[in-house]
């Protein structure tokens, strides 16, 4: 059974996505040019945003039948952009924990999440200071040691040069592959895609500023 | 203690000479607030001398419809001065922000007039200047409150959307800012505590005193009226953000800031 199927789906009109089905325990790469709804896609699949019309299944149940808030811990969200709090690595880990209701893990944990992420820093270092790349980084880690069942992010490498951006990708999915999480990545760099996909869906068409309805189409590959 | 002295037109119209002062400064600071300066103090003028009209039939002709319509008057133009200083609020926010303030003012006045005072609710004289004091000063904490509250959401999308995606309850992400709200909108009410009888002697107080009060009883009602502001404010703000914020996202728990 996929982990995720879309029948019909349209967003306000403006996006209308093709018929995609994304397998469980694989990584799937989500690519296509701006505005044909990529990052628009992976907030519909873990709830932030609802379908106007269509219907989005996870794990063969309809997805609006899931209680939000554990559909997000389970399908998480790891956004485009990255906020971290004005505080320490450390710190940070503890705040997203607290919010989350959870128990804050050892720093050892926190140490060993951070190296899957290629960050060698010491979790005393102020987050205010660190480069964008290291803070996307960080917010990764913090982000992967959730565990979650499913692993989403939009553009992880954006702010990281081609050699940290293919250490991180290699590092989260053997990490993922290891602990039975599906990982599902939104980027716009062929290269990466090609190299870390299992199975990669390109969306195509784009909506454009007035609203125009076009039609995506997926491509498996 | 002597009665107070009443002020013929012309004494009066001296006080609209310090006005020049203010236009001169604003002027040499080139703060481009004149039109404001004169719309607010003929506004001013016009609105008390209004009320001063209406209260002298009101004291002169007591009648429980008249003190109701009175607060209601009230009430209704401090809801809409709050809802003017923050227009960008949806309708439910704007619905609950109205029935918070209504309800929290009245609820302080009347428990002000009938259990500390001890007098009716429809009596004038004790109930419309105490609810325009309890009343006016909930307007202002709820104002400043909204103010801050959507200014932080509008500054802190990405740590909003970024703690939705991570599965945190909305309503755990605003508390916070609605917390944070709650306490700026407080702040004037406690620091002017902090100054009073030293820095400032109060309105109520000063006018009671001029019109020959014993400033011991004047001094009372000052400390009661001081903490009815207090409370009025806390709990129309708490109200206000507290049930209010539950309109910025929906069953599906998906916000809309």
């Amino acid at each position: 059974m996929p982990l995720f199927t879309l029948k019909n789906v349209n967003f306000n009109n403006i996006i209308k996505f093709p018929d995609i089905e994304i397998p469980e325990n694989i990584s799937t790469f989500i690519c296509g040019e701006s505005g044909c709804g990529k990052s628009t896609l992976l907030k519909l699949l873990n709830g932030v945003i609802s379908s106007t019309d269509g219907e989005i299944n996870y794990l063969g149940k309809n997805i609006e039948d899931f209680e939000p808030i554990s559909l997000r811990r389970d399908v998480l969200l790891v956004g485009q952009t990255t906020y971290l709090f004005d505080k320490t690595i450390k710190d940070n880990f503890d705040e997203y924990y607290a919010y989350r209701g959870q128990s804050p893990i050892s720093e050892k944990a926190m140490e060993s999440f951070l190296d899957i992420c290629s960050v060698n820093l010491p979790l005393g270092s102020l987050c205010n200071t660190l480069s964008g790349g290291e803070q996307q980084r960080v917010f990764i880690a913090i982000n992967l040691s959730f565990q979650p069942r499913v692993l989403m992010m939009d553009e992880p490498t954006s702010a990281l040069d081609d050699k940290n951006a293919a250490a991180l990708m290699k590092n989260i999915k053997s990490f993922c592959k290891d602990n039975g999480i599906t990982l599902i990545v939104v980027s716009h760099d062929k290269a990466i895609a090609d190299k870390y996909a299992d199975n990669i869906i390109s969306l195509q068409g784009r909506a454009e500023g007035g609203g125009e309805v076009l039609a995506g189409g997926a491509k498996y590959e | 203690m002597n009665d107070i002295i009443s002020l013929n037109i012309g004494q009066f119209a001296l006080i609209y000479l310090l006005l020049l002062i203010v236009l001169f400064v604003m002027k040499k600071c080139k703060i481009n607030q004149t039109k404001l300066l004169v719309v607010a103090s003929i506004r001013m003028t016009v609105q008390l001398v209004l009320a001063g009209l209406v209260l002298t039939y009101i004291l002169q002709n007591p009648h429980p419809v008249f003190t109701i319509l009175y607060i209601m008057l009230m009430t209704g133009f401090a809801i809409y001065m709050v809802l003017q200083r923050n227009k960008t609020i949806n309708k439910r926010f704007k619905i609950i922000v109205g029935v918070s303030l209504a309800s929290s003012g009245i609820a302080i006045v009347c428990f002000f007039i009938m259990v500390v005072v001890g007098v009716s609710i429809f009596n004038p004289q004790y109930t419309i200047p105490i609810s325009g004091m309890i009343i006016g000063n909930a307007l202002t904490g709820v104002s400043l409150g909204l103010k801050t509250f959507n200014e932080n959401i509008k500054a802190h999308k990405m740590r909003i959307n970024t703690l939705v995606n991570m599965g945190v309850a909305p309503q755990k992400i605003l508390t916070p800012f609605a917390n944070q709200a709650i306490e700026t909108a407080l702040l004037p009410t406690l620091n002017s505590m902090l100054g009073m009888g030293i820095i400032s002697l109060p309105g109520m107080m000063t006018g009671q005193i001029l019109s020959g009060t014993m400033p011991m009883t004047a001094i009372l009602y000052q400390i009661a009226v001081i903490i009815a502001i207090c409370a009025v404010t806390c709990l129309a703000v708490f109200c206000s953000l507290f049930f209010g914020s539950r309109t910025l996202y929906n069953a599906r728990n998906q916000m809309s800031v």
